[in-house]
């Protein structure tokens, strides 16, 4: 009997492109999925730009990104203690080519209710040399939800951490030197209006653009970039972004290899894309592996946050194994 | 000089399950600059950790290294590149990578409780430390150091000095020195006379006088001790930094049989400037015989010959003797001696007895003789038929003086009788304690010719053992050296308290004998650089590298381009020369007239009497060893000991 055909594989025949791999920033997060628009500064429609390999800007560049992690340390009733720790760093790489930490900032934190506390808690709490962030009342009662308030309050420390060590960096860069940041430029002013800062972003929960621009900008193929724009209807400071196709997302996924790139909004941004894309063409290598987002992790920003994971508290990370003993059988 | 200052960590302990540390080694890593490699010595320091940490430290050396980047797979890296390799170069950043090194613990302080290496910084050992590290703090100072300087230990542009303990080298704690590695990289024979100059600077005073003999079994080798070679400025430093004088050995004295015609000596150093210091080594049947079962093979080892020696030795040598068959004899010679195995042999044909001769059967007297025969023979030159022999100065050994015994042409069966009478002519003075010095060191090249791991059991295997097992106690210390350690016996190797390795083959270091070497201990034996050696000594608990300045003497083959050796002179010449070295005062032309028409057998016989007495008138003695001047007569067949059977396969 001969097997029927797979619908998969039909569609593929009828014209569709094979694709076989769904990073997880693709199911994005379900509030931003809505279009949020976009004011294109480059041309008259968004168009796909060939990207030629650069050389880097400057002879050093600094490369910035933060991590978090938490941990439920304790329960007070059905009240969870949480102990967060953020820390973002600047890596910065000279001639030879090697990172090495030019700043770093971490914190600790416990995030719980302070109201919800039994008196002795909350006084070992309250003595205890960390910071405590205490989370309203609307945001506890259950504890699935007073974990996902912690969640994103840990979010936000981090993002502050990681804004007070950007903003220093770009305050000391020197005159050629550019700093590259893990996520929105437009979150910061400073960063934002610099003139030698670009924001790499991997996760593409928002989207600017729908209809035949939207598929443009997903589909561009690989050493391409599209025409800048400036993302609106978000409430950050203005930037230009462009999108760049790292690698070939056929065989994958539309958003495999795909970066937006955030720089100040100025002309100047607009002349230097093709640059700065081809530039971070070049970042491709060596690949970040084996990190799951390699696709779009630059490796020097996978640098960083792999200095900044082996500083951070060991209690905090997830156990890989049993830390029983192994047996001979 | 190593800083003796605290230099910052050079790494750090770290340890993983799978990695743990242990109380005999552990892991550690550094920056990727780092100047340590393989054989470094490194501390560390236990600065945090329990109770039992704090303080601690702990020396080792380097091991194994380990290099490898957060790559997780090679395709990634071909991903990276595009599939073009020169790309892989052209990446923007320099993936992380790690140093990672393996060392194995040498001492740790406490040393009780043993504990496993604590996670703690790595510092490069100073001076002081390579001290602790080595236990040589236990003999280096104190009232009475024992200290003998080996060589730098060198690493990362700082360097110590290696000292072995006198006690564990020379005895009585253990002794002897083996040194193995391939011809002409190992620099074997260098290291070998570094340590005699060095032994000879530092040997102390309490444990008595010292001397060395040293057997010349091949080439020049040996043969320009005391001349002085070529050194560079950095000799030169090195040999300030071991405290031992740059300059070739004081006292050497050479010994060196004849060659076939009994004149001319059978050695590379008969160049004019030098062949006047040479000795000849000539014996006669009494120096022979008292060795003769060097002379029997595997096959000759009976009783029945053992006793027919043993019978001519007590009761025939230098004895009036009557044959039984009417006539008397005085055995002082292989000629006298060949004239009794032909009186026996004559007598019981003529009487029709039976094949017994005073108890011995015919045909073990035949294969005694045959034996005897053939060493005269093949060994001219070194056994002489006339009785008078030249010898060493048995008695009379000087202190810090190097005796060389040249046998480089001389036949194995000679070398074989000459190695094995000299070793226990030394046993028997030091047992007596009548040698002259308090202990000889013996140096044998190509050892595993003399004591091979397989084949039969010679004398001078036998005697090798012995002086491995026995001869610490009595001051006999054997250095031996040879290219390939798994092939020589392994109580001569597994009894040499000091082992030492030059560039070894890799072959060899397959073999079971270097399994506790780690792979990477074994590549850089194989790729060791001239001047530089791995040694392992009873204090140090795991194999040290070691650099050592070249040695002052000359070396062989410079030797020989800068002392040619002569061509054999004609007999008179060669007489001229023999009695010159004794007395400068004469003049050629007058012993040439003294020996014109004289046979060479007086000639050479009147010779051996002059350098036995050594007259305070040499000619004049010469003329009289030699007799009144005969008329010539018609040459005579010159009486030799014809071997019965030279080639002979009979089973005896």
């Amino acid at each position: 009997m001969t097997p029927r055909r797979r619908w998969t594989e039909a569609i593929v025949a009828a014209g569709a492109v094979r694709a076989a791999y769904v990073p997880d920033a693709s199911t994005g997060r379900s509030e931003a999925l809505e279009p949020t628009g976009a004011e294109l500064v480059e041309g008259a429609a968004l168009e796909l730009h060939p990207v030629p390999l650069a050389p880097a800007p400057g002879p050093a560049i600094a490369f910035l990104d933060g991590i978090q992690q938490w941990a439920v340390v304790g329960y007070d009733g059905v009240t969870p203690i949480v102990r967060a720790h953020v820390a973002a760093a600047v890596r910065r790489r000279g001639p030879d080519r090697r990172p090495r930490t030019a700043d770093e900032a971490a914190r600790e934190l416990a995030i719980t209710r302070l109201a919800a506390l039994s008196a002795p808690v909350r006084r070992a709490l309250e003595g205890a040399d960390v910071e405590i962030v205490d989370l309203a009342a609307d945001e506890t009662g259950q504890p699935g939800r007073a974990l996902r308030a912690a969640h994103l309050r840990v979010d936000r420390a981090r993002e502050q951490v990681e804004r007070e060590v950007g903003e220093r960096c770009a305050g000391r860069l020197g005159p050629k030197e550019w700093l590259v940041v893990d996520g929105l430029l437009s979150e910061s002013r400073v960063l934002a209006e610099h003139p030698r800062a670009l924001g790499v972003i991997k996760s593409h929960g928002a989207q600017y653009f729908e209809g035949e621009a939207l598929e443009r900008a997903l589909t561009l193929p690989a050493d391409h970039r599209t025409s800048a724009f400036r993302p609106l209807g978000h409430q950050h400071r203005p930037v230009y972004s462009w999108y760049l196709r790292l690698w070939p997302w056929d065989g994958n996924d539309l958003l495999y290899g795909l970066v937006r790139i955030e720089a100040r909004a100025h002309p100047a941004s607009v002349a230097q894309a093709t640059a700065l894309s081809g530039w971070l063409l070049r970042e491709r290598a060596p690949v970040s592996t084996p990190d799951a987002r390699w696709d779009r992790l630059l490796y020097p920003i996978h640098d960083v946050e792999t200095y900044l994971r082996s500083r951070a508290p060991r209690d905090l990370l997830p156990a890989t194994g049993s830390r029983l003993p192994k047996t001979g059988s | 000089m190593i800083d003796k200052s605290r230099p910052t960590p050079i790494g750090r302990v770290v340890a993983t399950e799978l990695k743990p540390a242990t109380p005999h080694q552990f892991h550690f890593w550094t920056a990727n600059e780092t100047p340590i490699g393989i054989g470094a010595i490194v501390r560390v320091e236990a600065s945090e950790g329990g109770a039992l940490s704090v303080g601690r430290v702990v020396y080792g050396v380097v091991t194994d290294g380990f290099a490898y980047s957060d790559l997780a797979t090679p395709l990634h890296d071909v991903v990276g590149a595009e599939g073009d390799p020169a790309r892989a170069a052209e990446a923007p950043t320099v993936r992380q990578e790690i140093r990672l090194w393996t060392a194995a613990v040498l001492r740790q302080i406490p040393e009780e409780p043993l504990q496993p290496v604590p996670l703690g910084q790595v510092h490069v050992a100073g001076d002081a430390d390579v001290a602790q590290a080595l236990r040589m703090d236990a003999y280096v100072g104190g009232a009475q150091p024992r200290a003998i300087p080996i060589g730098l230990y060198t690493s990362g542009g700082l360097e110590a000095p290696v000292y072995l303990d006198a006690d564990f080298l020379l005895g009585p704690e253990a002794a002897h020195l083996n040194i193995s590695g391939v011809s002409g990289l190992a620099t074997k024979t260098s290291a070998v006379e570094f340590l005699l100059a060095s032994i000879f600077r530092h040997f102390p005073s309490h444990k008595g006088r010292i001397a060395a003999v040293c057997f010349n079994v091949k080439g020049p080798d040996l043969c320009f001790l005391d001349r002085p070679g070529e050194l560079d400025a950095e000799d030169r430093r090195r040999y300030a930094r071991l405290d031992v004088e740059p300059r070739p050995f004081d006292r050497v004295r050479y010994f060196a049989p004849f060659k076939a015609d009994g004149v001319n000596l059978n050695t590379l150093r008969t160049h004019p400037d030098l062949a006047g210091d040479v000795d000849p080594l000539v014996w006669g049947l009494q120096e022979v015989l008292d060795f003769a079962e060097v002379l029997l093979n595997r096959d000759d080892i009976d009783a029945k010959a053992d006793a027919f020696i043993d019978f001519l030795a007590d009761r025939v040598l230098n004895k009036d003797f009557d044959d039984g068959f009417g006539r008397q004899h005085r055995v002082q010679n292989f000629a006298d001696l060949d004239a009794l195995f032909r009186a026996i042999f004559d007598g019981l044909e003529a009487t029709g007895r039976s094949d017994m001769w005073r108890t011995h059967h015919i045909a073990t007297i035949r294969k005694v003789r045959n034996r005897l025969a053939n060493i005269s023979t093949r060994c001219k030159g070194l056994v002489t038929d006339d009785g008078l022999s030249n010898d060493l100065p048995w008695g009379e050994f000087q202190d810090r003086t190097v005796y060389v015994v040249d046998l480089a042409n001389v036949d194995p069966l000679g070398q074989d009788l000459v190695f094995a009478r000299v070793v226990s002519k030394l046993r028997e003075h030091l047992e007596r304690r009548d040698l002259g010095v308090d202990a000889v060191v013996v140096f044998v090249d190509e050892l595993n010719k003399y004591a091979p791991a397989d084949g039969p059991e010679t004398y001078v295997k036998k005697m090798l053992l012995d002086i491995s097992e026995r001869g610490r106690y009595l001051g006999l210390v054997l250095f031996g050296a040879e290219q390939f350690r798994s092939q020589v016996h392994r109580r001569i190797v597994g009894n040499a308290g000091t082992l030492v390795y030059g560039r070894m083959d890799m072959d060899e270091l397959a073999t079971p004998g270097y399994q506790v070497l780690s792979p990477a201990t074994k590549i850089k034996l194989a790729t060791l650089p001239i001047g530089e050696l791995m040694v392992r000594h009873p204090h140090f608990t795991q194999p040290i590298f070691v650099r050592f300045p070249r040695p002052a003497p000359l070396r062989g083959r410079d030797g020989v381009e800068r002392f040619p050796p002569a061509a054999d002179l004609p007999f008179e010449e060669a007489v001229v020369r023999q009695l010159l070295r004794l007395d400068r005062r004469i003049r050629p032309n007058q012993v040439k007239d003294v020996i014109a028409d004289r046979r060479a057998e007086d000639v050479r016989g009147a010779l051996a009497a002059v350098r036995r007495a050594r007259p305070e008138d040499v000619l004049a003695y010469f003329r009289k060893a030699l007799g009144t001047r005969v008329a010539p007569t018609a040459p005579r067949p010159r009486q030799v000991v014809p071997p019965l059977n030279p080639i002979s396969e009979e089973p005896y």
